[in-house]
């Protein structure tokens, strides 16, 4: 950025460059306090004694001193480091542990520094981490009462519902800051979200200051400040965790629509324009336990749609009996075979007052994608009557145009599988999110 | 371009702007105030602690395709911050950068700044700015010059005070109103990604 570039100004900057840090010894304490950016932070925190410290002040006023250092809670890297995150460069100048004051319930957050870009915010909270960047826009928010109730914020056309609200206050520090930090400074917060963002208003007696978060993952953590030790993984969802995980991609989203649109202007044809017709129906007589009956031949029928679904439909009047029908279906034409066999059978009874029956007088055979053509149909027959000697009859219908409704069905649950499975996991991932927030819409409004 | 020379020590000094009245000498940091030709000396300037501005005079940058160039800076300091007020000439067009916390917001003279007196400024209220409409007062406050150099329109002498409104409105249009004992000025304009300046003969910041 500088370079050659910067060679016509030397001579308008005579004195020699200073040397950037600046140290002192703590009023506190006595120990050795280090800034490293003294001209661009405003207070400072000893690291032994951990007093803040008026760096602007020519004797080192501590401003505040009632923060102790509590235990679990340390900067996960040392401050000083430098991390590129969302394509530029950070080092890390300040720590701040904040607490919502209601619950107590406390985070993290880092200050980050950059000369040319001014400062940042990387928050953990739950182990969950956001980059922050303050901003000057002004979100609009939709009020309910008359103002008192803000429940929505609006930036650039996105809408954020609110999560969050309560009061936060400090509760540690350490490293450098642009402002004076003081323990008793309490702010009203807001927190809106989005995902992947939050909007979060803090407001105390003069100032009230919007910025906006991104979540950022664990992943991206790690490799940014390239850590040797895996963070802590979260249980939970974070208010703007993104869940696109999970969620069926637009892409996909958009093939199985194409499917189903297909599906049903094929399921549409098939029973508009492609009904079943029956065309051939018989009937033939056959005998009881005859072993040796002859196979029956069909005279020859047509089918006339150039490729079809094609049934077979027997019925007999058996009772408490059976009657298998096997053979084929044969092309006139090329000898190609169709093999099938099928048994009718109906058992009835009357056992213990109650009437029992099992089977059915009818049964069909689906034959798929049968070519057009000239067709007969082969019928060996076998009973198990062995009750009666005199003759009995079948019937038997072939239909062309046959569908096996099941499949349409079928077909309609496959494409259904992962948009449902998605928006359950979506649906109860949103659930798990908002199920630490006082203003959850999945809660109803008595509880 | 008026050249002049030092009173103190008779390096040159430049005006780029006519408008410019006060000035302070790069080599010894004597405080000049000029009448036309004549340079007179009032002062000394204090050494500033290096605030890590990026920016320095000479600076190259634009806005809305509009060049510009960093010909004098003041630093103003409040009981809690200090931020710094670039001037900056587009040919003969005034106009200010002013810069904070690396927020960066564009600026312009507003000519008429009639009915705006301090006794109407409180924080939480509205404002009307000239063709911007009605603006929210931000920050109202007392400041004092920390610092200033190259160029500029006014006495920016060591501790000169005054009483610094910043507002905003939608769509990052910002306006300050700096009141002193003698003028009401204001200035209107927007923030600015520091991107967006595309700014060239920018300071070297060591490490960075």
């Amino acid at each position: 950025m500088a370079g050659e570039s910067d060679k016509p100004n030397l001579e308008r900057e005579p004195e020699k460059p200073k040397p950037m840090a600046r140290t002192f010894s703590c009023p506190g304490c006595g120990g050795n306090v280090v800034i490293r950016f003294p001209g661009a932070v405003l207070s400072c925190a000893c690291e032994f004694c951990h007093v803040v410290i008026d760096v602007t002040d020519s004797n080192y006023r501590i401003i505040e001193g009632f923060f102790y250092k509590m235990k679990g809670y340390e900067p996960f890297v040392p401050l000083g480091t430098r991390a590129e995150l969302k394509g530029k460069t950070w080092e890390v100048i300040g720590y701040m542990v904040r607490s919502d004051v209601a619950s107590s319930y406390m985070w993290e957050e880092y200050l980050l520094f950059n000369p040319y870009y001014g400062f940042r915010w990387l928050t953990n909270n739950g182990k969950h981490w956001n980059f922050v960047t303050m901003i000057k826009d002004k979100p609009s928010e939709t009020k309910l009462f008359s103002g008192a109730y803000v429940f929505s914020a609006s930036l650039y056309e996105r809408k954020f519902k609110l999560y969050y609200r309560g009061a936060a206050k400090v509760e540690f520090v350490t490293g450098e800051f642009y402002w004076k930090v003081k323990a008793d400074s309490r702010v009203e917060m807001s927190d809106f979200v989005s995902p992947p963002y939050m909007l979060s208003c803090e407001q105390d007696k003069s100032e009230k200051v919007w910025s906006l978060s991104e979540y950022v993952s664990i992943d991206e953590i790690e490799s940014a400040f390239k850590l040797e030790k895996p963070l802590p993984r979260p249980m939970n969802y974070a208010p703007n965790q993104p869940i696109a995980d999970t969620k069926v991609s637009s892409q996909i989203s958009r093939m199985l629509l194409g499917a189903f649109l297909l599906l049903l202007a094929l399921q549409f044809w098939q029973v508009c324009y492609n009904p079943e017709t029956v065309v051939y129906s018989d009937a033939q007589a056959y005998r009881p336990n005859d072993k040796n009956a002859p196979t029956y031949t069909t005279k020859t029928f047509e089918l006339t749609r150039p490729v079809s679904g094609v049934k077979l439909s027997f019925r007999s009047d058996v009772d408490n009996s059976w009657l298998y029908l096997s053979g084929e279906l044969v092309n006139d034409d090329t000898g190609e075979t169709y093999p099938f066999g099928e048994t009718v059978e109906y058992y009835s009874g009357y056992d213990g007052g109650e009437s029992w029956s099992e089977g059915s007088r009818t049964v069909s055979k689906f034959i798929s994608a049968v070519p057009k053509g000239k067709y007969y149909l082969n019928i060996d027959s076998e009973s198990g009557d062995f009750r009666t000697q005199t003759p009995q009859q079948y019937s038997l219908a072939v239909s062309q145009g046959a569908q096996v409704n099941g499949n349409f069905w079928w077909v309609l649950a496959g494409l259904l599988v992962a948009p449902v499975l998605s928006w359950i996991v979506a649906y109860s991932a949103d659930s798990i999110r908002w199920a630490d927030s006082d203003y959850s819409p999945y809660r109803s409004s008595e509880s | 371009m008026i050249k002049l020379n030092c009173p103190a020590c008779g390096a040159e000094v430049e005006f780029r702007s006519k408008a410019s009245v006060f000035s302070v000498c790069s080599f010894c940091r004597s405080t000049l105030v000029r009448q036309d030709m004549n340079l007179e000396k009032l002062g000394e300037m204090a050494e500033l602690q290096d605030d890590l501005t990026p920016l320095q005079i000479g600076t190259k940058g634009q806005c809305d395709n509009e060049p510009f160039e960093l010909v004098g800076r003041l630093r103003v300091a409040y009981d809690a911050g200090a931020w710094n007020e670039w001037y900056a000439l587009s040919g003969d067009k005034e106009y200010w950068l002013s810069e904070a916390q690396g927020f960066y917001a564009f600026c312009r003279p507003v000519e008429n700044s009639a009915g705006i007196t301090r006794d109407s400024i409180f924080a939480g209220k509205s404002v009307y700015v000239d063709k911007l409409g009605m603006m929210d007062i931000d920050d109202a406050r007392d400041v004092f010059c920390l610092y200033s150099e190259g160029e500029l329109p006014f006495k920016a002498q060591l501790g000169r005070r005054s009483f610094s409104v910043d507002l905003s409105g939608p769509h990052l249009k910002m306006a300050t109103i700096e009141i002193t004992d003698s003028e009401v000025r204001i200035f209107k304009g927007r923030y600015l990604e520091f991107d967006e300046f595309n700014f060239q003969i920018l300071r070297r910041i060591d490490g960075w």
